[in-house]
């Protein structure tokens, strides 16, 4: 019988294999188009939680009990798993191109900056309107388009949650349209108030 | 077992097909749990027919890049190109691997919508209604990446798909938007397809 407890456990995981492996490719991308060591060691660590939690989240599907006429919406569970884990390995090798220290060919660059979502890294000033609120009242997607993907905070990173709170000094590394860079740089650096505020 | 087609070495750029490349890969992800979540045949069909595209692609990234370098400094200086070439075509694998999970009907447990409710990127449907403002408009006047954070990934239109819909796309009444956003701009679109909220700041 799988009880409720277990079956959030799952979902918990599930989700959190499915967040990382994606933020992994933002990442991974971000540090190709920054030609940062940072950013693809920052993935690199990604990758070694991504093991641990992938074989966690196995081994809660295979310990919840299932009758053998479930067993096929198991085994639909446990191959989501596996993808995310294939998605995270991916990311990891286009962040090592990075730690290789391989000179990123300018073809690199062009496509990361061509291509419909940009990647910005901005840090925040002491002047902008953003310091001190968290994330839901900062409202950065509905002012700029752009959204938040990672948050670094001196030698720690955050993943953003709706009520993490800004700090002067963040680095926020950000993706969107291009459309929005520009907004989102004034918003960051406090140049230009957001619309909301003016009016 | 159909025959995989034969590859013909055709002269293109390097860019251009990583940037495909890159591009659809991501859309093929979020496609393919599309179709998880809401359970659609047709969508992961599409999933799949995408993944021969990327293949193709890979081959002739392949043969241009080989083509391309004359010497060892070439080479080096290409081999990142085609390591990230080769990391997108696994991203799309993985989208054809859920893509499979649909089809071969092994079974998608409730969890999975669960998890879709709580995942930071939220993936919806929408279908447009006769009142919605959307009607006759095209999506590059829309602007809704840049308005409410809400990216078309999809239209279903009667029985064609069109994926990843370009900016000359007109949305017509009943079509069927799958989007991709934060929670939010994903609630505002589903209001704006109803025809419950009138307009966008």
């Amino acid at each position: 019988m799988l009880t409720k407890g277990h079956f959030r456990k799952i979902v918990d995981k599930l989700v959190l294999l499915k967040d990382t492996s994606e933020l992994m490719i933002d990442l991974a991308y971000s540090s190709l188009l920054l030609n940062s060591r940072e950013l693809a060691e920052e993935v690199q660590a990604l990758e070694e939680r991504m093991d641990n939690l992938h074989t966690e989240f196995e081994l809660l599907v295979l310990s919840s009990g299932f009758k053998p006429k479930e067993s096929k919406d198991f085994l639909g569970l446990i191959r989501l798993g596996v993808v995310t884990e294939e998605i995270a390995d991916a990311a990891m090798e286009i962040a090592d191109v990075v730690l290789r220290g391989l000179e990123p060919h300018p073809i690199l660059r062009r496509v990361i900056e061509e291509a419909e979502e940009t990647v910005t890294r901005v840090r925040v000033s002491n002047a902008s309107p953003l310091v001190g609120k968290n994330l839901r009242e900062a409202q950065i997607q509905e002012e700029t388009g752009m959204w938040v993907l990672v948050i670094r905070r001196g030698e720690e990173w955050l993943r953003p949650r709706s009520d993490t709170i800004i700090k002067a000094g963040d680095i926020l590394i950000a993706s969107g349209y291009a459309a929005g860079e520009e907004d989102f740089e004034e918003l960051t650096s406090g140049v230009r108030a957001p619309t909301a505020e003016e009016s | 077992m159909t025959e995989p087609e034969k590859i013909e070495y055709k002269p293109i750029s390097v860019r251009e097909a990583l940037t495909e490349m890159k591009d659809l890969s991501e859309i093929m992800i979020d496609l393919a749990y599309s179709a998880a979540l809401f359970h659609s045949r047709e969508l992961a069909e599409e999933v799949l027919e995408l993944e021969k595209r990327v293949d193709y692609l890979a081959y002739m990234l392949d043969m241009n890049a080989m083509l391309a370098a004359r010497d060892a400094e070439d080479a080096e200086s290409l081999i990142g190109a085609t390591t990230v070439a080769a990391a997108t075509n696994k991203i799309s694998d993985a989208a054809a691997d859920i893509a499979t999970i649909v089809l071969k009907e092994i079974g998608i447990h409730p969890i999975v919508r669960q998890v879709f409710e709580k995942v930071e990127e939220q993936l919806a449907r929408a279908q447009v209604k006769p009142t919605s403002i959307f009607i006759n408009k095209k999506l590059g006047e829309l602007e809704l990446a840049a308005k409410i954070g809400v990216d078309i990934i999809a239209i279903r239109r009667q029985k064609d798909w069109i994926i990843d819909p370009g900016e000359d796309e007109t949305v017509l009444e009943g079509d069927v938007l799958i989007a991709r956003g934060a929670p939010l701009g994903i609630d505002e679109l589903k209001g704006l397809a109803e025809g419950k909220i009138k307009e966008m700041e």
